[in-house]
């Protein structure tokens, strides 16, 4: 193992895979260094470990409006004084944008090496120093909602907002990422203000560097800017509630004219349950390319414009989701019947040695694609900070390897049950006159 | 600032051209080439057929079933597909370093031995029309094809039929049509690019071996195609029920194709007016960031492929209570940026902006593979690779001036789709 690099004040946690972890001992900022010289680039990524999962009723959506709001400018960096983030940035080429997710915000930058110093001393000023105008929150409300209203354009978008609704009652992943409307519209800028003091802390965050940099050059200026802030003055507000026992299958319909569509969702437990790597593989034996079973199902059969099968990752208890986009004379009550039909086949047979070989080797190429470029990396190291352990980004591949048929049919029997499901269906309604 | 020229090798034989790079990145390998044969050398009523042909390029060959051929592709975790576009056919892959010379044979059975077994081309007919009743009610694709429609003679390639005309032709698309277009494609205009965890040499020996199995083909490189519309303002509004957000086109027809030495400064123009970024194009920069009025615009060239003359275009979303608003906005705050926008300060800060972003571009294999493929595609040496950012540093406000008289902005047309507020 190479020697980790030290300076003053920055703690080295641990190394695993090339990655190497840090701790800012003033206000516990956490740092992970990706060294990789054979780019001219280098990114950095600021993870905070808040997002929609943070939020409640009245504010639903304040994390994304906040991620907007932050990018208007600090005392520092802003319009008025000509040295705006994104001017400053954009001007250097560099890719600059932030993401808003249930569990996280994250803000990025992915720019030529010699400017990597410019973003983190960006990335630190904001972390603290964020102004809050009520006129910045009135032109950005408005953008977010023209945001909302793209989504809801869309059938599929709005009827997974449903079925996400309705499977969680009690815990925030009831709503939407965005928010209700009525929120984005009606959120005090004293709310937002308040959030933010809540959660952009050091001690809430994890900021990453990867590409070609020089390590202690870098840990030297994460020290210098970041290291202006304090620890938060307060515990970082924790999620608690837990979603009560779902009692039976729930079923939602939205109506608008357009594509039809039937999603199917189950509950599943979190990202760093041991259950999730066999939960991964039967995603991928479900819908992975042109052999796996939805495809067979609808699409070969033309049966289906589109299909697919998500086992999403999250801190908390979360959905094992299909969907399937009707082709015309498709009904409804038939796809739906066909996509049960797929699942307790599995169930009841189990999986192929083909099938498990392919989604190993698919494992494969999928660990490989998350380091093809700067970006790749640090969104998919984000992801895995947010679901609560980095070192994910690592070991995932061999918890993956490591699963056999038995494990995949055996989730498949655990989770995919009637009374943990939830079935929505979009239907292509008479149009409303309006 | 200034780069080290990339490693980047290439091999020309024949009418292929072949290019590979290896990258830092481990355990990947990028592919994306094309040949001659695409859309516009056929007959409109049978421009469905590429289409749908090319979705059934893997669904067996003269040597495998559908079966045997996408198992071998998922046993090796390996991805591939095919387009069509305007002149070209292309295709993409990605797989791991060992299964490189395995995908590029695979790639060359699908071009050149797809037998389209008709219970296949039944059901793909199936899905093209399923898939094109969903278009029907897609407010940017209807807004985007409107304008088309608005600006370009019927005769132009980039004059794209209504929906339910595509339709017409998909149902009568036939497997005999799809072997006649089959045989359009060959060795003709080959461009192959190859980026990754890769043995240059080794790697395009495989690939002229593989790609030399090609038959020569029947297309032939295409000829320009100029679009005789003459500007003028005009309108078309597009009602889909049960929308949120109107997709919104403003554009107009502009004289030249990417071969035109002026194409290099209206890109920054064009790029300067309604580049994406939040501080560098000057639309971003009021309509959204100053005024609210949107999540995203953004003003481009389109329609350049195949050496057709294209279009100066601007895409945004508005809301339907302000639809009417936006645009009259749209169009001041154009007016504006032409009498103060092109100042030397900020070319200079779109100078550095789209050299950086150059830079960045190129460090992912895909965009890597994707650049080398643009200069195969548009004929241009592989220098091109390293001159780029040199082309971009040289363009003055005084081009600037005079690539904005190419675009009639007095003549630009309106096309929209989505549910309009009958009350304004």
């Amino acid at each position: 193992m190479a020697k980790a690099t030290t300076v003053p004040g920055i703690r080295r946690v641990k190394t695993l895979g090339g990655i190497t972890e840090y701790t800012l001992e003033k206000n516990g900022l956490r740092i992970l260094l990706v060294p990789d010289t054979s780019v001219p680039v280098a990114g950095c990524m600021v993870t905070y470990n808040v997002g929609s999962r943070n939020e409640a009723v009245g504010y639903t959506g304040s994390a994304h409006l906040l991620e907007h709001l932050v990018f208007k400018g600090t005392g520092k960096f802003n319009t008025q004084m000509g040295t705006s983030m994104d001017k400053l940035l954009e001007s250097k080429g560099a890719l600059v944008n932030a993401t808003t997710s249930f569990d996280r915000t994250n803000y990025y930058e992915v720019l030529a090496s010699d400017q990597l110093p410019l973003a983190i001393e960006i990335e630190a000023d904001r972390m603290r120093t964020a102004r809050f105008l009520e006129s910045d929150r009135a032109s950005e409300m408005a953008v977010v909602r023209n945001e909302y209203e793209m989504y809801e354009n869309d059938p599929a978008s709005a009827l997974d907002k449903e079925v996400w609704g309705a499977a969680f009652m009690a815990h925030p992943y009831h709503h939407p990422i965005i928010g209700w409307k009525s929120d984005i519209e009606g959120v005090a800028i004293e709310r937002l203000k308040q959030f933010y003091d809540d959660f952009y802390w050091p001690n809430n965050a994890t900021v990453t560097i990867a590409g070609s940099f020089v390590e202690k050059e870098v840990l030297f200026l994460i020290e210098k800017y970041f290291g202006v802030h304090s620890a938060s003055p307060h515990t970082i507000p924790s999620v608690y509630t837990v979603e009560p026992k779902q009692e039976g299958q729930r079923r939602v319909q939205t109506q608008r004219a357009g594509n039809q569509v039937v999603t199917v969702s189950h509950k599943i437990p979190n990202a760093l349950h041991e259950d999730i790597p066999a939960l991964l593989m039967l995603s991928s034996v479900l819908y992975e390319d042109k052999t796996s079973r939805l495809y067979k199902a609808f699409i070969d059969s033309a049966l289906a414009t589109d299909v697919g099968a998500y086992c999403n990752q999250l801190h908390d208890q979360s959905l094992f989701q299909a969907s399937v986009t009707l082709a015309p004379g498709t009904t409804h009550a038939k796809a739906e019947q066909l996509l049960l039909k797929e699942y307790a086949r599995i169930a009841s047979d189990g999986i192929t040695a083909a099938e498990l070989a392919s989604a190993k080797r698919g494992a494969r190429v999928y660990a490989s694609r998350r380091k093809d470029g700067v970006y790749a990396f640090l969104s998919a190291l984000n992801e895995e900070i947010a679901m609560g352990d980095w070192t994910r980004f690592i070991t995932l591949h061999e918890a993956l390897d490591a699963v056999t048929r038995k494990d995949v049919q055996r989730v498949a029997q655990k989770y995919f049950v009637h009374e943990q499901s939830t079935v929505g269906w979009s239907v292509n309604a008479p149009v409303k006159k309006r | 600032m200034a780069r080290e020229p990339m490693n980047i090798t290439e091999h020309e034989k024949g009418p292929m051209r072949l290019f590979a790079v290896r990258t830092g990145a481990k355990d990947v390998v990028t592919i994306e080439g094309s040949v001659f044969g695409g859309l516009y050398m056929l007959p409109r009523a049978k421009q469905m057929v590429p289409r749908m042909a090319t979705n059934l390029f893997d669904a067996g060959t003269q040597n495998k079933t559908k079966e045997q051929l996408r198992s071998s592709l998922a046993t090796k975790g390996a991805s591939m597909y095919f387009s069509p576009g305007g002149d070209r056919t292309h295709f993409y892959a990605s797989c791991l370093p060992e299964d490189t010379d395995f995908i590029l044979k695979l790639i060359v059975e699908c071009l050149s031995e797809a037998t389209f077994p008709p219970a296949e081309v039944t059901n793909q007919k199936k899905r093209t029309l399923a898939g094109l009743e969903e278009l029907k009610s897609d407010t940017g694709t209807q807004a985007s094809q409107a304008l088309s429609r608005l600006i370009y003679e019927k005769e132009h390639v980039n004059y794209p039929d209504e929906t339910s005309v595509d339709m017409e032709h998909a149902a009568q698309t036939t497997r005999k049509d799809m072997l006649k277009f089959q045989s359009m494609l060959g060795q003709g205009g080959l461009v192959l690019a190859i980026a990754g965890d890769i043995e240059p040499d080794k790697i395009l020996k495989q690939a002229e071996k593989a790609f030399s199995k090609l038959p020569k083909g029947t297309a032939a490189e295409t000829v320009k195609r100029v679009n005789a519309k003459k500007p003028s303002v005009s309108e078309a509004l597009v009602h889909i029920p049960d929308k949120a957000t109107i997709d919104t086109y403003i554009g107009v027809h502009v004289p030249i194709t990417y071969e035109s030495e002026d194409y290099t400064a209206l890109k920054v123009f064009v790029s300067m007016l309604g580049g994406n970024g939040l501080s560098t194009g000057h639309l971003m920069r009021t309509i959204r960031e100053r005024d609210g009025l949107t999540y995203g615009i953004a003003a481009g060239l389109r329609g350049l492929g195949g050496k057709a003359d294209g279009a100066f275009g601007i895409h945004a979303t508005f809301s339907p209570a302000t639809f009417n608003q936006a645009v009259a906005k749209v169009r001041e705050e154009i007016s504006i940026f032409l009498k103060t926008g092109m100042t030397e300060e900020a070319l200079q800060i779109k100078k550095d902006e789209l050299i950086g972003r150059y830079y960045v571009g190129l460090s992912t294999t895909r965009g890597l593979a994707g650049m080398l493929h643009m200069i195969g595609d548009e004929g241009k040496p592989l220098a091109y690779i390293d001159e780029y950012p040199s082309l971009i540093h040289a363009v003055t406000v005084a081009d600037l001036k005079r690539v904005a008289m190419l675009i009639p902005f007095d003549k630009l047309s309106l096309a929209a789709a989505g549910t309009f507020d009958i009350k304004k």
